[in-house]
């Protein structure tokens, strides 16, 4: 059972690490990005193919992943820079799909839907799976660690402060004399960076990746990850992270104790109770279960003579 | 505001205990022997995955209601692998960590194999699958992988074969893109070249599109004479009905896991009418066909249906080869039940006599002789053709 925690301790890790690179995006600048497994894919193809093919080493090949879907990252935020809400939405998912098909039908990249296997990891071989979780899961959460450090310092920097307000009223921030869309392109830039960082330990921890892996399916994952723990909120994507990874291995566990369902249909249920999970969050703590508290703001009351006169 | 009472607290605590203490489950003479199957339940291969769970549980189903193994249950543990490798990596950690499962059997896609397969040799876990991919076996398992899908080499050389024995020379392929997609083309070209035909075309198109009716014009354009559907079901489905729409009567040709009866009952009778269908088999005189199909009541059974029969026979056969339920123990018993000199047996319940009366046995399967080579492979098999009649799938030949 403890191996089996450790291994979910890393995957809880890996999702941390994604949530909080997408609370830059979303949470703190507003921009609605679905193609969030197309910056994790990058990084994950890019510190893999470099350390399979090229032997270059572990480290080297995951900063090359992070540093790459940063760049894509600004990329992405530049084409896009005209789009807002819905659209952008799409557009990012459109991104990622882009992406996934093009690694599934270029074969020379990287072996198309075969995928690469046999990434290494650190000290794979040398230790037993067992210490080589737990080694990774020190790594992993260390990492997450870091992070949070820096964007809670980032948070609430002059910087973090700008991207706020481009969340809560662009035009404002434009009035004020701050340039949009450099704003945009660095919280991108971070934001991709992040996300590509977990590509990168994914595929070093679990020694394969393939198109198939970067599906919608984990998007959802990790915006419901944010969405439970609360947006805009560091300390909430770590928890959403973590909570989300329990509650979806916690249905292996409870589902199946709910009498007369089969495993066909007790497999639906896990995803019937997963997108209930999300619609409850939505009505009833819209915010998130930590909602994101705004420092040092303090709304003069209105004084008598303002709320008399015409606005 | 929602007030959280002690009230309230009570009666959770309480609605829990209970949905705990429910399932007890009582347990026969000796411990279960748990099997893990880690199959897909929903994503792209959940028209697949609950064919093949059933098929599984209808022989472990059989063979504990004869009794088990020396009074030995099989007890199955399911995990739906989502097709999708991230979750399936965590379904089987679970199955291999917590329940401590020896086997694991049913994963369907290649991505999800090969992301699997490494956690399962680390942790010493045998694994049976479908999946295709040639770049599976080639893994480093260390032995503790069969899988029953014929290599695509196989399959599409005696699937071009038959094209070739029809006199159709001309073959225009369009398939989805899949690990098999590019050896299956070439092995079929270089089949029908030597009896003077070719692969005229070539098309790859994307799943789940509500139409593949471009798809359809770039593969005619060459002309070809008859078509190889390289599909899955669910896109299928789609292929034959833009086919029928667009007034197109090639013969067509297609994997046997393409067209299961719900492929069928999808579109109108006439739109899949002389579909010819392809799947590996075991030799005409075999019955494990025919046990497979009536235990799961129905005429025809496609080759995922086939293997997966398969899968759980061989579990039981080793099982009760080895008297051990670990993963090494299947890993280096399973090639003692599936080929060799023994007395030919076709079903679990039929290999557990013989092996109590202390014979040596040769399972010969419902998708197959089932006779593996060092890396886990087929070895050679032959194969089973039906056509749809009416839409019904008729029995064609043994080749």
């Amino acid at each position: 059972m403890e191996h089996y925690l450790i291994a979910m301790g890393v995957t809880a890790g890996i999702y941390a690490i994604m949530a909080l690179g997408m609370n830059v995006i979303w949470g703190m600048a507003g921009l609605i990005n679905l193609g969030l497994v197309g910056f994790f894919a990058v990084g994950a193809y890019t510190s893999a193919l470099l350390t399979v093919k090229l032997g270059w080493p572990l480290a080297a090949g995951i900063v090359s992943g992070t540093a790459l879907a940063a760049l894509v990252g600004i990329g992405v935020s530049l084409i896009t820079v005209r789009m807002r809400g819905d659209y952008l939405a799409i557009v990012t998912l459109g991104f990622a799909e882009t992406l996934r098909v093009v690694m599934s039908n270029e074969l020379w990249i990287a072996n198309g839907t075969d995928g690469l296997s046999g990434i290494p990891g650190p000290l794979r071989g040398t230790l037993d799976p067992h210490a080589f979780n737990l080694l990774f899961l020190g790594i992993v959460w260390t990492v997450v660690a870091v992070l949070f450090v820096f964007l809670q310092r980032l948070s609430f920097s002059p910087f973090g402060r700008v991207l706020r307000g481009i969340r809560d009223d662009e035009g404002v921030v434009e009035v004020a004399g701050k340039n949009v869309v450099l704003f945009k392109a660095k919280a991108f830039a971070v934001g991709s960076g992040a996300l590509g960082l977990a590509g990168a330990l994914y595929g070093h921890f679990t020694s394969y990746i393939a198109p198939d892996l970067f599906a919608p399916l984990l998007t959802l994952y990790i915006k419901l990850s944010l969405l439970t723990g609360g947006l805009g909120n560091n300390v909430g994507a770590i928890v959403g992270a973590v909570l989300i990874v329990f509650f979806l291995e916690a249905t292996r566990f409870i589902v199946p104790l709910v009498p007369a369902v089969s495993s066909v249909q007790a497999a639906s249920l896990r995803e019937i109770l997963i997108a209930a999970t999300l619609l409850l969050i939505l009505r009833w703590r819209a915010k998130g279960l930590i909602p994101e508290r705004i420092a040092n703001i303090s709304l003069p009351p209105p004084t008598a003579e303002a709320r008399t006169q015409p606005i | 505001m929602t007030r959280v009472t002690r009230r309230k607290i009570l009666k959770g605590a309480a609605a829990a205990a209970a949905g705990v203490a429910l399932p007890v489950r009582a347990y026969a003479a000796g411990e279960a022997v748990k099997v893990g199957i880690l199959t897909p339940l929903t994503g792209a291969g959940g028209a697949d995955g609950p064919r093949m769970l059933k098929a599984m549980q209808a022989v472990f189903d059989e063979v504990n209601k004869a009794g088990g193994v020396d009074g030995r249950m099989f007890q199955t543990v399911v995990e739906d692998d989502q097709t999708n490798p991230e979750a399936a990596v965590r379904a089987a950690r679970k199955l291999i960590e917590v329940d401590k499962v020896p086997i694991i059997m049913g994963t369907w896609a290649s991505s999800v194999t090969t992301a699997v397969l490494p956690v399962c040799w680390e942790s010493k876990t045998f694994m049976m699958t479908v999946s295709g991919a040639d770049s599976i076996s080639l893994l480093p398992h260390q032995g503790y992988l069969v899988r029953t899908q014929p290599t695509s080499k196989l399959q599409s050389i005696a699937h071009a074969s038959y094209i070739a024995s029809t006199g159709k020379m001309k073959i225009g392929v369009i398939g989805i893109q899949a690990p098999f997609a590019q050896s299956t083309k070439e092995h079929l070209d270089a089949t029908i070249k030597a009896a003077g035909g070719s692969v005229v075309s070539h098309v790859i198109y994307e799943k789940d599109k509500s139409t593949y009716r471009s798809e359809i014009d770039q593969v005619m354009k060459a002309n070809p004479d008859n078509l190889y559907l390289n599909g899955y079901a669910p896109d299928t489905v789609v292929v034959l009905r833009d086919l029928y729409k667009a007034g197109i009567e090639l013969p067509k040709f297609c994997q046997s896991y393409a067209v299961p009866q719900s492929t069928l009952d999808a579109n109108p009778p006439e739109v899949s009418e002389g579909v010819v269908t392809g799947s590996p088999s075991a030799d005409v005189d075999s019955t494990a066909y025919k046990l497979a199909a009536d235990r799961l009541g129905m005429r025809e059974i496609d080759a995922y249906v086939a293997q997966a029969t398969d899968w759980a026979s061989l579990a039981v056969l080793t099982f009760a080869k080895s008297k051990e339920a670990t993963g090494s123990a299947f890993k280096d018993n399973v090639r003692k039940v599936s080929q060799g000199d023994g007395v030919k047996v076709y079903s679990a319940i039929e290999g557990l006599k013989a092996i109590s009366e202390g014979k040596e046995i040769n399972y010969e399967g419902a998708s197959g002789p089932c006779d593996f080579n060092e890396i886990g492979d087929i070895a050679k098999c032959r194969f089973r053709f039906t056509q749809v009649r009416n839409g019904k799938l008729e029995f064609l030949k043994i080749v």
